[in-house]
């Protein structure tokens, strides 16, 4: 069974749709990975590279947005080819937030670097939480090179951990806020990182689960995720 | 982007001459028919204009050796056998066309009919003019104009039949599709529509079927004859046109030689005026 | 609501099933009735076989469309439906065809009237060699008889109902070939309305027209399928998913697939179907 369009030309925009897709998302994954060496090392030079580089996120949003329009003005593109642009559409924005969060977190690491606070707070878990949201996203983004839903159900299952993750450390946080309130405004910096991680997290679930609704054509955000993943595997 | 530099001169000139040889043999062929054409009708205006008064009109035949006279009789006598062949021939080819056309694409009877139809239109018209004899003249023993008709609508129904039948084939199928598509049953199609559709093309041979047989004279000679008198009667002998040509026209007396010449004038007139009409009908009803 | 839709058996507004066809009580849900259904359907053109065993139902008031590369059958199929076939011989349908449940493949049907109740529109557009008003009572004339004022009536309704009654109203004693392309299409398709049928074959309706003609014409289908049955062939995928409310996917004379026309653009079952739709057909 033939698999190429029988315009070469419609081939080669879609497929330059989905590679422009993976370029933006290692562009962003490797903000997140600058991001969080910028906090690990407390670097100011690190974080101002992830600030000024956030532009390019934002331009690339723009401009695969706008190739995607193209394709279903010029294509009206069905079935597979459609679902593939719907959610190609949607995973940029999604790709684009990560982007914002990873700004996120070099401008609070900035602020606490200039406030001269070292972390007298056990960071761990950020930096586990934020490993695992780079992997994650690296992972999510595979998933859709390949339209392989069994990982990306997998994505999705371990997005909860992150989730769990940054439970665990919005207690600690309030314990030790609450024991000295000299640390609050560390701590609150300490919890927007944190919880830019946690959404980072989300989004590279997202990304997985409109990898299953390219492949099997289900639209599976926001069920049970027995559900989901029984979707995944037909 | 000019490619002149690809053309080759030697196959150009030699396909300029091919042309240029093509065309001055057609166009003398043309020429040739027309000079000829031209003659023709040139002598006959020549030698039949003079004769052409209102007395053609108004006076019978005049009798041999009397001065003076006319073609009346004549002219009325063909009018009314070309008539009455028109209004014998003209249902009996059109439906025979209708059948062999729409409903006989397939059937025996169908191929024999068109077979015959051929025959009978490169059928001389003498041998025809001896069989109504034999068939009608004989049996009731007197020449009539009816026994004319006959040999006439022999004549002028092949010609009918096979313009029909070339018409009605020329409607689309598609057309008979949409009728039928409507529930109308298959003789409302051929009627109602086919023929409507290819009524200007069926005139028109009826047209020309008229105009073969205004000339006709052998199958005359021996079925309707000639009458000297004025006569309406189809029962009797009729004058008609060419009959009297051909007995005017060697004949030692002046005044009948003019008047075959002015006969003849008439017969060349009516059949280019028939043919022009059919071109204009057909013309018209196309542009429709 | 549908008070149109009439069995083989009616003529006049009577059901000979006794009561009328489809009507939803109030706390009764409307049960989807089929207009056509189509049983182990073969097709032959003298010996090749042009349809393979097609089964499928073609539900009432709903527009269902055939798609499919040249050759695959649809038209053929289409032609069955009004045994359209039967004008040629050497072609010949096994199977059954039941309209409202009346078996139109069995022998002694009257097709005149059955091609009465289901009506067809072909890809060119062929007006008769009449006036405009003509071609639309002449199909009325074959089997009601109306005065001149319900003729003139239903003539301006046919018109009406193929938008063409503004455009035709002050010419209705022209020529029907005096009116232009996509005209003469709504013309057809007026004549075809006239008689009031159950269901409306269209055999690429719109090929021979410009776009606007063509836009015209599916807003047309739009609005008779609230009355009407309709089945349209078309060579134009994006015309079915546009019309359609149900669309069958044939290949090679085959049914590959049929269902609701949005799972069939946006999640077809078969890769076949997918890789027509998508253009990837090699």
């Amino acid at each position: 069974m033939p698999d190429k369009h029988l315009s070469s030309q419609f081939d080669a925009d879609l497929n330059s749709l989905s590679s422009r897709l993976l370029e933006m998302g290692g562009l962003v994954e490797s903000q997140i990975s600058t991001a969080m060496r910028a906090f690990t090392q407390m670097d100011l030079e690190t974080c101002n590279v992830v600030i000024q580089n956030e532009k390019l996120v934002n331009d690339l949003e723009v401009q695969i947005d706008s190739a995607c329009t193209e394709l279903i003005a010029r294509r009206q593109p069905t079935a597979r080819d459609l679902r593939l642009v719907m959610a190609v559409s949607k995973a940029i924005t999604n790709l684009e937030r990560a982007g914002d969060e990873a700004e996120r977190v070099a401008k609070r690491t900035k602020r606490l670097i200039e406030a001269g606070a070292p972390h007298n707070i056990n960071v761990a878990e950020i930096r586990l939480s934020g490993q695992m949201a780079i992997s994650l996203l690296r992972r999510s983004l595979d998933a859709f090179a390949r339209l392989d839903t069994i990982a990306a159900a997998a994505v999705v299952e371990e997005d909860r951990q992150i989730d769990e993750e940054f439970r665990a450390f919005v207690r600690k946080l309030i314990s030790y806020m609450m024991e000295d309130p000299h640390t609050i405004t560390t701590g609150l910096d300490m919890l927007t990182i944190a919880k830019a991680i946690e959404r980072i997290g989300d989004h590279a679930k997202n990304i997985a689960e409109f990898v299953i609704y390219i492949a099997k054509g289900s639209d599976v955000r926001h069920i049970p995720h027995e559900d989901l993943v029984r979707e995944a595997n037909k | 982007m000019n490619k002149t530099t690809n053309i080759d001169p030697a196959l150009f000139s030699k396909r300029k001459r091919a042309n240029k040889i093509g065309l001055t043999l057609s166009m003398s062929a043309m020429v040739l028919g027309m000079i000829f054409l031209l003659w023709i009708l040139g002598v006959l205006f020549y030698k039949g204009f003079s004769s052409l008064d209102l007395t053609i009109f108004t006076h019978s035949t005049p009798a041999p050796g009397s001065e003076g006279g006319g073609l009346a009789n004549a002219i009325v006598g063909s009018l009314m056998l070309v008539g009455c062949c028109t209004l014998l021939s003209t249902p009996v080819g059109v439906l025979a066309g209708l059948y062999l056309s729409e409903y006989g694409d397939r059937s025996r009877i169908a191929s024999v009919t068109r077979f015959v139809t051929d025959i009978m239109l490169s059928a001389p018209s003498i041998v025809i003019g001896l069989f109504v004899y034999a068939l009608v003249v004989a049996q009731v023993r007197h020449f009539s104009g009816w026994a004319g008709t006959i040999a006439l609508a022999l004549i002028a129904v092949p010609v009918v039949v096979r313009t029909t039948e070339n018409m009605l084939r020329l409607v689309p199928g598609s057309l008979r599709e949409a009728a039928y598509a409507l529930g109308t049953p298959k003789w409302k199609v051929a009627f109602m529509i086919t023929l409507r559709a290819a009524q200007s093309g069926v005139m028109t041979g009826i047209l020309l079927a008229l105009a073969r047989i205004s000339g006709e004279t052998a199958p005359l000679l021996f079925t309707a004859l000639n009458n000297q008198f004025f006569s309406t009667n189809m029962n009797a002998p009729m004058a008609n046109l060419p009959v009297v040509i051909f007995q005017f026209a060697m004949s030692p007396y002046e005044n009948w030689v003019d008047l075959a010449w002015g006969g003849a004038l008439l017969i060349t007139i009516a059949v280019l005026g028939l043919n022009i009409l059919a071109r204009v009908v057909f013309r018209e009803k196309v542009q429709g | 609501m549908m008070a149109n839709m009439k069995t083989m058996f009616d003529l006049n507004q009577i059901d000979s099933q006794g009561g009328s066809v489809n009507v939803a009580s109030n706390d009764q849900p409307v049960v989807a009735k089929n207009a056509l259904e189509v049983r182990d359907l073969n097709f032959f053109y003298g010996s090749f076989q042009g349809l393979k065993n097609i089964n499928l139902d073609i539900e009432e008031g709903k527009v269902t469309a055939f798609i499919g590369p040249s050759g695959c059958g649809k038209s053929t199929l289409l032609r069955t439906l009004n045994r359209m076939y039967d004008l040629y011989p050497g072609q010949r349908a096994e199977g059954e065809i039941n309209f409202y449940g009346q078996n139109i493949l069995e022998p002694g049907q009257d097709l005149n009237l059955l091609r009465s109740r289901i009506g067809m529109v072909f890809q060119k557009p062929t007006p008769f060699p009449m006036s405009i008003y003509e071609n639309i009572a002449f199909g009325v004339r074959l089997y009601e008889k109306l005065s001149r004022s319900e003729m003139d009536e239903r003539v301006e309704w046919a018109l009406n109902k193929a938008a063409l009654w503004n455009e035709a109203k002050d010419k209705l004693n022209q020529s029907g070939l005096s009116l232009s392309g996509g005209q003469q299409q709504r013309l057809c398709i007026a004549r075809g309305v006239a008689v009031k049928p159950s269901v409306i074959l269209l055999d690429e309706p719109t090929s021979a027209l410009d776009p606007i003609s063509t836009g015209k014409i599916e807003e047309l289908i739009n609005e008779l399928k609230h009355e009407y049955t309709i089945a349209i062939v078309t060579h134009n995928m994006q015309q079915a998913a546009r019309v359609s409310d149900y669309t069958a996917y044939m290949y090679l004379g085959s049914l590959i697939e049929y269902g609701k026309t949005d799972e069939i653009f946006i999640k077809p079952k078969r890769k076949e179907t997918e890789d027509y739709i998508t253009g990837r057909f090699g």
